[in-house]
């Protein structure tokens, strides 16, 4: 009952501020759409403490069903989504993006996240795929209607180069599903992890394997398939930015951990090193674009990058180790990222743009809050011991070094080391913007002063600060939560 | 007294005898009230319609299954109308999607010359359509099939225009040709089965025999081919944008949504026979397999180029008529429901989206730039009708149908197809996003457009809004929709 209302009330509030209340006025939208919010937040505890489901039938003629619920897996994320979904909409205090009415926009965050949600508490394969597809179009209508105003034609192509990838990797998925689930005859997670999807034969557990994690990893991203990623950034508003990076990203990866690696883990031991290997050069790659990148917003896309590179080396290394240090990786980068989405979106709104290059006063002068804020999400960002970063890096690299006894050891010993080079290459790239950004390096005292934060934003990002220090500080707080979720899931030693 | 050959149960057969009894009283009216029947006859007819589908929707679920008349008598026994819950459900689309091609053809512009005629021209139309669905004998099927056909012909010609007669006289060539294919299809069906009917005995026994069942793949051959042209799949489609576009929106609706349920319902009665074959379909996957994956993808690629939305929904219907195929290419019970409840759903999104049309008269996509804005009851069901398309929640049913559509394919192991299914929903979101994007969009561009105004087309809005209830119902609870298609 409180998972139907968790799922729902967003989702009702959302699609009537998208249709019928497309014409209220903003003084009205703004209040109702945080009130919904706040209140999914509510549902999402109550549903977390009462370990709340729900479970009927949908499409029988199919064996889907209706079945909604959480586990040690997706409580953190369902707790991040709600808590990112009240982040996104009191943002709408601090920017409100032209390009349409704003209870559309503000309806759009809403639908997002009762997708997102919808897609963590799913216990169905079909019903997950189809809460996937629910996020598509109004993340369109974010990134293609409300983000940067010129280039209007960059904004389009961005638009649709998210919805076309992302709807590649469905359809890929899809067929992975389909095909799971008639060589499994069952359509639930829980069957399917259970032994239904190991049962399978080595070629099928291959083929769908190989269809999943394609599938997914065009929505993570990893590379190769992440170009769609830093232009979706760059022009999604701020609010669709942190939306982007800390629930959108957050699906991929939670469904390579519920699909491929729980439902078929002899296909995923047998791809584990490709993936491996992509998730290193995603490492690497991202690191070095960030050392040479102008744009600020694009910068903190490529570092996503990165980060996701590190979820998907824990994830290859087949390890308990492994599969804790990508669900850790995975909620510290969404709080992180929203972190430095936020602040950056502030800049920009402050400076008119975010290219590196132009000489600005030093933040640590003008404005001291911002800069304090600043370079602790960079510090997060490039894994500083005591910060959220730290944990889900170290332990995916010591994953890597250990990794579980069915794969195979040199290829992940090579990209545990390539790893620790694309940490290091993080650390560059954050000590390169926090000196031109909050020391600045290239001052110029003509410039206008940048304006400190405060009121709405300044809580925001005193939350989401206070998030990356407590996740860094007391990390058992969240493993000890997916521990025994991991262990259900097995893995290797 | 001598018994009578066939026992005749007149109620099962409603649901055709209420567009007739619709025919015969429109020619009468207009017989007493020469010229100025128009009006009443077309209220009348959309009268028969809608009697006529609930007729269809009610009468198994009265009898708790299939019903069947026309019976020969004991021992053979052989029903020629059997009619289950998805030949029913696709009787009642039929004729509901009748109705709305009539309120589009009624509404629109230039008003039909002659309002009777028309009434008259697609209540037989959809009578043959009703009766295709339930045919069981290869004579009834042939005819219901020509009796759906050639009035469509009638219809696009009868705007007078040189556009329209190009076009009548395009499907008129295309009917032939196809009527052809058909007969000689039939023919080939009778002479590897030995039986009139489509029953899947006979099927099977020509199956088992390796003579026959090379006849037996010609027959299905020659009918997929002759339906092809019906249903607009490449190669057969090439009639499609010419009479789209030729002809006025209400038939350009009827060749969308009523002809196209037609032609699904009687491609259903042949495949119903073949199902589950042992062996596997072989062969047979390929002759549905080749259209389907064609019309795929040439209809979408050739939509995402089009500037004229009617153009652009006649080069959607292609690809969708490939959508109808693929399940189909598996020779399932699954694939026979999933091709039934996908033309259902695309037949209710294109009316919509004809409809919105017939409400804004846009000539050009970009007639329709800002149109949420400007008018957002046929922005938002247009927007909608798109997304179910595009197979996008909101528009959950699109997807819904796609899932169910590639599920028997996928369990086949037709990989061709399953790929070919993927650019098609990638590119096709492409397409249909194209006209979501012009419709939210900010700019309102001066056109010469009408403003809306639903007092002179009541019934162009009626067809918006029932058509989008049934795909919002629809998303709401996809079960009834795939529990109606069984």
């Amino acid at each position: 009952m409180v998972v139907s209302l968790l799922l729902g009330l967003p989702a009702a509030v959302g699609l009537w501020l998208v249709s019928g209340g497309r014409a209220m006025p903003v003084r009205a939208a703004r209040p109702l759409a945080a009130v919904t919010a706040a209140a999914t937040l509510v549902l999402a505890i109550l549903t977390v403490t009462g370990a709340d489901e729900v479970d009927r039938a949908w499409l029988p003629e199919l064996g889907v069903r209706w079945s909604f619920g959480v586990d040690g897996i997706s409580v953190p994320l369902v707790l991040l989504t709600a808590a990112v979904g009240v982040v996104v909409t009191l943002h709408a205090w601090v920017e409100l993006p032209a390009g349409g009415s704003p209870a559309t926009f503000l309806g759009s965050l809403l639908v997002v996240e009762a997708g997102a949600l919808a897609t963590f508490t799913a216990r169905d394969a079909v019903l997950f795929l189809v809460a996937f597809e629910l996020v598509l179009v109004p993340m369109w209508v974010l990134v293609g209607r409300y983000g940067a105003p010129h280039p209007a034609r960059a904004r389009t192509e961005a638009a649709l180069r998210f919805v076309l990838y992302t709807a590649v990797g469905s359809t890929v998925l899809l067929l992975g599903i389909l095909l799971l689930v008639a060589s499994a005859g069952t359509a639930d997670l829980r069957e399917l992890a259970g032994g239904a999807g190991a049962a399978l034969d080595g070629g099928t557990q291959l083929a769908v394997a190989l269809l999943l994690v394609v599938g997914l990893a065009v929505k993570v991203p990893v590379f190769p398939f992440h170009t769609w990623l830093p232009p979706a950034h760059t022009t999604a508003p701020t609010a669709g930015s942190v939306l982007l990076a800390a629930v959108l990203l957050k699906m991929g990866t939670y469904g390579l951990v519920r699909l491929p690696v729980a439902t078929v883990p002899e296909g995923t031991a047998t791809l584990a090193p490709a993936l491996a290997v992509a998730g290193a050069v995603g490492i690497v790659w991202g690191g070095l674009v960030c050392l040479v990148e102008r744009d600020l917003k694009r910068l903190v896309a490529y570092s996503s990058v990165a980060h996701m590179g590190f979820v998907v080396l824990a994830l290859a290394s087949g390890s308990e180790t492994g599969l804790q240090a990508a669900l850790f990786a995975n909620v510290a980068h969404g709080v992180v990222s929203a972190l430095l989405f936020v602040l950056v979106g502030g800049l920009k709104q402050r400076w008119g743009d975010v290219d590196l290059a132009v000489p600005r006063p030093a933040l640590r002068e003008t404005s001291p809050r911002l800069g304090f804020v600043l370079v602790l999400g960079l510090a997060a960002s490039l894994g500083l011991p005591g910060l959220a970063g730290f944990w889900g890096e170290v332990l995916a690299i010591y994953s890597a070094w250990a990794p579980a006894a069915d794969r195979p050891r040199v290829v992940l010993l090579a990209c545990a080391v390539v790893a620790a080079l694309g940490a290091a290459l993080a650390a560059a790239y954050c000590l390169r913007v926090a000196g031109i950004v909050w020391a600045g390096d290239r001052p110029d005292r003509d410039a206008p002063r940048t304006p400190d934060t405060h009121g709405v934003e300044q809580v925001l990002l005193g939350v989401l600060s206070l998030g990356v220090v407590v996740l860094g500080v007391a990390p058992m707080l969240l493993l000890s939560t997916t521990a025994d979720a991991v262990a259900r899931i097995g893995g290797g030693p | 007294m001598t018994p009578s050959l066939v026992t005749v149960d007149w109620l099962v057969l409603a649901p055709a005898l209420a567009p007739v009894a619709g025919v015969v009283l429109v020619l009468l009216g207009d017989a007493v009230l020469p010229r100025r029947f128009g009006g009443a006859a077309v209220a009348l007819a959309a009268l028969a319609l809608v009697a006529g589908a609930v007729a269809a929707v009610w009468l198994p679920r009265a009898a708790g299954g299939a019903v069947s008349t026309l019976c020969l008598p004991a021992p053979d026994g052989a029903c020629l109308w059997t009619a289950g819950a998805r030949a029913s459900t696709l009787q009642a689309g039929v004729l509901l999607a009748g109705a709305a091609a009539l309120a589009l053809l009624h509404e629109g512009r230039p008003r039909p010359r002659d309002g009777a005629v028309a009434a008259t021209l697609l209540l037989a139309a959809c009578t043959g359509g009703v009766t295709v669905a339930a045919a069981t004998d290869l004579g009834t099927w042939l005819v219901a099939l020509e009796l759906a056909t050639v009035p469509a012909v009638a219809l696009v010609a009868l705007r007078g225009t040189r556009a329209s007669a190009h076009g009548g006289l395009s499907l008129l060539v295309t009917s032939l040709a196809s009527f052809g294919l058909l007969v000689l299809g039939a023919a080939l069906w009778l002479t590897a089965t030995g039986d009139a009917t489509f029953s899947r005995t006979g099927a099977a026994a020509a199956w088992a025999d390796p003579d026959r069942q090379v006849v037996l793949v010609l027959a299905v051959t020659l009918l997929v081919a002759g339906l092809g042209f019906k249903l607009s799949a490449v190669p057969f489609h090439a009639w499609t944008p010419q009479a789209y576009a030729g002809a006025d929106l209400g038939t350009t609706a009827f060749l969308a949504a009523a002809s196209k349920l037609s032609a699904v319902a009687a491609l259903l009665v042949v495949l119903a026979a073949l199902t589950d074959l042992p062996g596997g379909p072989g062969p047979l996957a390929v002759v549905v397999g080749v259209p389907a994956v064609l019309s795929l993808l040439l209809g979408t690629l050739v939509a995402l180029r089009q500037d004229d939305p009617v153009r652009l929904l006649a080069w959607s219907t292609i690809a969708q008529a490939g959508w109808v195929l693929v399940p189909l290419t598996a020779f399932s019970d699954a694939g026979l429901r999933a091709a039934a409840a996908y033309v259902l759903v695309y037949a209710a999104a294109s009316l919509v989206a004809l409809a919105v049309l017939g409400r804004t008269g846009a000539r050009t996509l970009e007639d329709h730039r800002g149109l949420l804005r400007r008018d957002p009851l046929a922005g938002g069901t247009l927007t909608l009708a798109l997304l179910v398309l595009a197979g996008l929640p909101p528009g959950v049913v699109g997807l819904v149908v796609k899932i169910v559509a590639l599920a028997p394919v996928v369990e086949a192991g037709v990989v061709p197809v399953a790929v070919a299914a993927v650019l098609a929903v990638v590119v096709g979101i492409a397409v249909y996003l194209r006209w979501v994007a012009v419709l939210l969009s900010r700019q309102v561009t001066p056109s010469t457009l009408e403003e809306p105004s639903t007092a002179r087309r009541p019934a162009t809005l009626v067809v918006l809004v029932v058509g989008t209830g049934l795909l919002v119902v629809a998303s709401a609870l996809p079960a009834g929709l795939l529990a109606a298609a069984t």
